[in-house]
């Protein structure tokens, strides 16, 4: 066993020392692993935005057969009625205007609330990290910034900020465990209307927050609303919040899917990268390869010394690719946003860990076939292929 | 009388080459003392190398038996081969073949890699067969910064680090001048004049023969003659 560690530094310095072939390989692997953490963060984002937990109790409150917060308009008076509703806990009247109705990566969504609701709309265990909510409440312009959405568009306390042509005073930035939190700015709900006035949404708000007494009821309890407003000028549609942001975000859903594949593929590329960097290194090293022999290294310590290259040339790349992608990711605070509805691009070290372990098992994997291959060598025949 | 260091008896190598057979190496009888210097000559396929990848178990005989001292090499299995070859057997050839992607220090140091030793006994081995064939100041030196002289004076390095029994030379002088040769040729007779290492070596020039104790002419694969060298 310390023989075979001792063989270590040895291929090290092969790797070092052909630099122009070692940075090639592993700069392929890295850009590589990199599209494969990235697609992987994105699909994180979207499993996370979109997969229902047990513990999930809030239902969202839309108007029937309207897919923009632009569409959606419902009565303000319903949250009364909705809260007569039996199973249902709290109900919150919400405006929200967003910036870009499409699918974008930097959206503000605007969510107006009355402003004793703002703790009942937040998720558990949202924090005001900086500023106040008793700041929000005194003015009526003030806004509390999602922590993502603030540090995307470097936005901080006392700042002024203006997005889909409404200007708020940030009182306050908020860290939350749900995304939608993280990438919203909250104000208060006549403020928001007064600024969309315009478009007579006086007494109207898009949607309404509805928590549940009992997460097992949510579906019972969304076709309790739908039913009481059935008959009403505005019917509505009521979905569980995770259900309501995938329909919300299908087309992003779509391309998260559709990213996988090429996920996969950038593994291939990895395993066809390291593969062909070996055969070429073989190939150029079977003279070295027949010294050693001669020297007295027996045919399996040479193999076992391909699979540390290729472990090598794997990690290596691994390690530049996910752990840059991670970065990226960690300090961009990416947010595909669509219809009001926002997924994080998600990514954590645990991501960059997978990828470069992936990265270091296909580097293995590509030095098997040439490793098995040189150790059943003969010397003469690697001195006859010289 | 003692027991001969290599006893080769009826060694015979045999290679098909589609349907032709060659035996570049037939029924060959040869004793070789320890400590001897053996220069071995030969037209081109006579089978002088042949015999030399045996005696160095990189290649392994059709028939016949070969003992070097109390090892029947002929009955290894590759695997017991290449671990007595990287204990018993230094082995120099005509292009010093160094790894390129290693200095002269490490090339040297690469045999030792198999050897449960410590790094400071390695580097202690290392040092001193440098020192030996009077290559320390280069140890730094990667094979394409060393002249030919000096490359094949790290292969011998390379070759002696193990303190092997059996030094086997595949023309060390082929590919050098005249005076590097020479003071090649001075270090492999202090080798084994000084250290009592056996020397078997491969040559086509008659004016390195001088150095040898012995000199063995070969052709088509049977020992031709068998001399004494008076120096």
């Amino acid at each position: 066993m310390s023989r075979l560690l001792r063989l270590i530094p040895v291929v090290f310095r092969t790797i070092r020392r052909s630099p122009i072939r070692s940075g090639l390989t592993i700069m392929g692997i890295a850009m590589a692993m990199y599209l494969f953490t990235g697609v992987e963060s994105m699909r994180n984002g979207v499993r996370d935005a979109t997969e229902a937990g047990a513990g999930d109790s809030m239902l969202v409150v839309y108007r029937e057969n309207r897919y923009c917060p632009f569409t959606s308009r419902l009565p303000e008076w319903y949250v009364d009625r909705i809260e007569r509703i039996e199973g249902v806990k709290a109900a919150v009247p919400m405006q929200i205007l967003v910036s870009n109705c499409r699918a974008s990566l930097d959206v503000v969504t605007f969510r107006g609330v009355p402003g004793d609701s703002l703790g009942a709309s937040l998720s558990p265990g949202t924090e005001i990290v900086a500023g106040s909510i008793n700041d929000w409440t005194k003015r009526g312009d003030a806004a509390i910034v999602g922590e993502s959405l603030a540090a995307r568009r470097g936005i901080r306390v006392g700042d002024r900020f203006n997005a889909a042509g409404v200007a708020v005073y940030v009182a306050g930035i908020l860290e939350s465990s749900e995304m939608q939190d993280r990438n919203s700015a909250w104000v208060h709900l006549p403020f928001l209307q007064e600024a969309l006035r315009r478009g007579g949404t006086g007494g109207f708000v898009t949607q309404f927050n509805v928590v549940v007494d009992d997460p097992a009821r949510m579906d019972e309890i969304a076709l309790s609303i739908d039913e009481a407003f059935a008959h009403d000028e505005r019917p509505t549609a009521t979905r569980p919040e995770k259900a309501f942001i995938g329909r919300a975000a299908r087309d992003i859903v779509g391309i998260a899917n559709f990213a996988g594949i090429l996920g996969w593929g950038a593994l291939v590329a990895v395993f066809a990268l390291i593969a062909n960097a070996i055969m070429l290194a073989m190939r150029d090293r079977i003279r070295d390869h027949a010294i050693m022999q001669t020297l007295g290294w027996t045919g399996p310590l040479i193999g076992w010394m391909v699979l540390v290259e290729g472990a090598m040339l794997g990690l290596f790349g691994g390690i530049l690719g996910a752990f840059g992608a991670w970065l990226t990711i960690q300090y961009g605070r990416f947010a595909m946003t669509m219809e009001g509805a926002s997924i994080e691009i998600s990514t954590s070290a645990w991501t960059a860990i997978i990828g470069t372990g992936l990265a270091l098992a296909l580097g293995i994997l590509a030095g098997v076939a040439p490793a098995l291959r040189l150790s059943r060598r003969s010397i003469a025949s690697s001195f006859g292929a010289v | 009388m003692s027991t001969p260091f290599i006893q080769c008896r009826e060694l015979t190598r045999t290679y098909t080459r589609g349907t032709e057979r060659i035996t570049p190496l037939d029924k060959l009888d040869l004793d070789i003392d320890r400590g001897q210097f053996v220069a071995l000559m030969g037209p081109s396929g006579s089978g002088k190398t042949t015999l030399l990848n045996l005696l160095a178990g990189i290649d392994s005989p059709t028939e016949g038996e070969l003992l070097i001292g109390d090892t029947p090499v002929h009955s290894l299995s590759r695997g017991r081969l290449a671990a007595w070859r990287a204990d018993h057997v230094g082995y120099i050839f005509q292009l010093y073949n160094l790894v390129p992607v290693l200095n002269a220090y490490e090339n040297v140091e690469l045999p030792l890699l198999l050897q449960s030793i410590t790094r400071q006994e390695r580097h202690r081995r290392v040092s001193n067969a440098m020192e030996a064939v009077g290559i320390t100041d280069r140890h730094k030196h990667y094979p394409r910064q060393l002249s030919g002289g000096q490359e094949q004076r790290v292969a011998i390095a390379r070759a002696i680090v193990t303190e092997p029994d059996l030094l086997l030379c595949d023309e060390p002088t082929g590919d050098l001048d005249r005076e590097t040769a020479t003071s090649i040729m001075d270090l492999l007779q202090r080798l084994n004049r000084d250290e009592g290492r056996t020397i078997v070596m491969v040559t086509h020039d008659p004016a390195t023969t001088r150095w040898a104790d012995t000199l063995l002419h070969l052709e088509k694969g049977r020992l031709l003659e068998h001399e004494e060298v008076t120096t």
